[in-house]
């Protein structure tokens, strides 16, 4: 049995599974985000290997465009674990059903 | 492609990134789960050399591993009265339906579908394509990620700035802070301002 793009497309998927339950579930907004960076790597994992396995115009285009994606998510984690500092300031807790202030 | 190596390096790595993965959901305590976060990252970037992406493996490793891990386990420590006990919320069997169904249709479209794979022989010197076509045909996403960087960078220390106006009155060192008088020693240099100067 050879190892295809579709291995590495269902440990990708795993991954992104793991991740969303994590995102969704999860009390701590800082394992919130932790769950977002597993579904982040398991995109960048499947965009690798669709870029390994096809042909495209530009050589390397998906590897570039991997490198974007990890350059905003390490923007979007720095300032969501800044939001999560200025929460906990001002409310004590960072756990996300108790962050209500915006309930109705 | 099918030497024994390769099936070996594959599948140990994707046991070691799916189940560190799963230590993170299962980890009783919030310091664990990072640490098997940092596990996973380490299993995705050995599938990025599998896939010959060795620049993508680097990249992974020095900002996830090294940056990202590191940032979230001082968001931790910094946060000391909060709960890190790693619990769910009441959310737990929506998020575990919708995560089955989200995965099982992922796979099956994974599985199911032709995907008519070719697979040639990797690019050489992969870093320095991927330099080259960052600065011709990728110029101007790069500037942008330049600009999205600057822009998240100033906006997170904006936001996790403390604020000396309302500073929260149970924080002592900053009560202290507030009442110490203004200048303090009369000497001339920063260093010996409290410790022998003052006698």
């Amino acid at each position: 049995m050879t190892i295809g793009l579709e291995h590495f497309l269902v440990v990708g998927a795993l991954i992104f599974g793991i991740g969303l339950y994590v995102a969704l579930a999860k009390r701590n907004a800082i394992a919130v985000l932790m769950g977002v960076e597993l579904m982040l790597n398991a995109v960048n994992l499947t965009l690798v290997a669709f870029g390994r396995f096809t042909v495209t115009d530009v050589a390397l285009s998906t590897q570039v465009f991997v490198m974007f994606i990890i350059a905003t998510a390490a923007a979007e984690v720095a300032v969501g674990l800044a939001l999560a500092m200025v929460v906990y300031r001002n409310r004590d807790t960072i756990s996300v059903d108790r962050i209500n202030l915006m309930r109705w | 492609m099918d030497s024994v190596g390769y099936h070996l390096a594959f599948w140990s790595l994707a046991v070691i990134s799916v189940g560190a993965a799963l230590g993170v959901v299962v980890s009783r305590n919030l310091i664990h789960a990072v640490i098997f976060l940092i596990l996973a990252f380490v299993g995705v970037a050995g599938l990025y050399l599998v896939l010959s992406a060795e620049f993508i493996a680097v990249v992974q490793v020095l900002v996830y591993v090294g940056a990202i891990s590191v940032l979230m386990l001082f968001a931790i420590l910094l946060t000391p009265r909060a709960a890190r006990d790693n619990a769910e919320t009441s959310m737990r069997y929506p998020a575990t339906i919708l995560m089955g169904l989200v995965t099982a249709a992922m796979v099956f479209v994974a599985v199911e579908t032709d995907w008519a794979a070719v697979l040639d022989d990797p690019v050489a010197e992969s870093p320095r394509v991927i330099g080259q076509s960052l600065i011709n045909e990728f110029v101007l996403p790069f500037e942008i990620a330049a600009v999205l960087l600057t822009a998240a960078l100033v906006g997170a220390i904006a936001l996790a700035r403390e604020d000396p106006e309302d500073a929260p009155l149970h924080d002592e060192s900053l009560a202290m802070e507030a009442r110490r008088p203004g200048p303090h020693g009369p000497g001339p240099s920063p260093d010996d301002g409290d410790g022998g100067g003052s006698a």
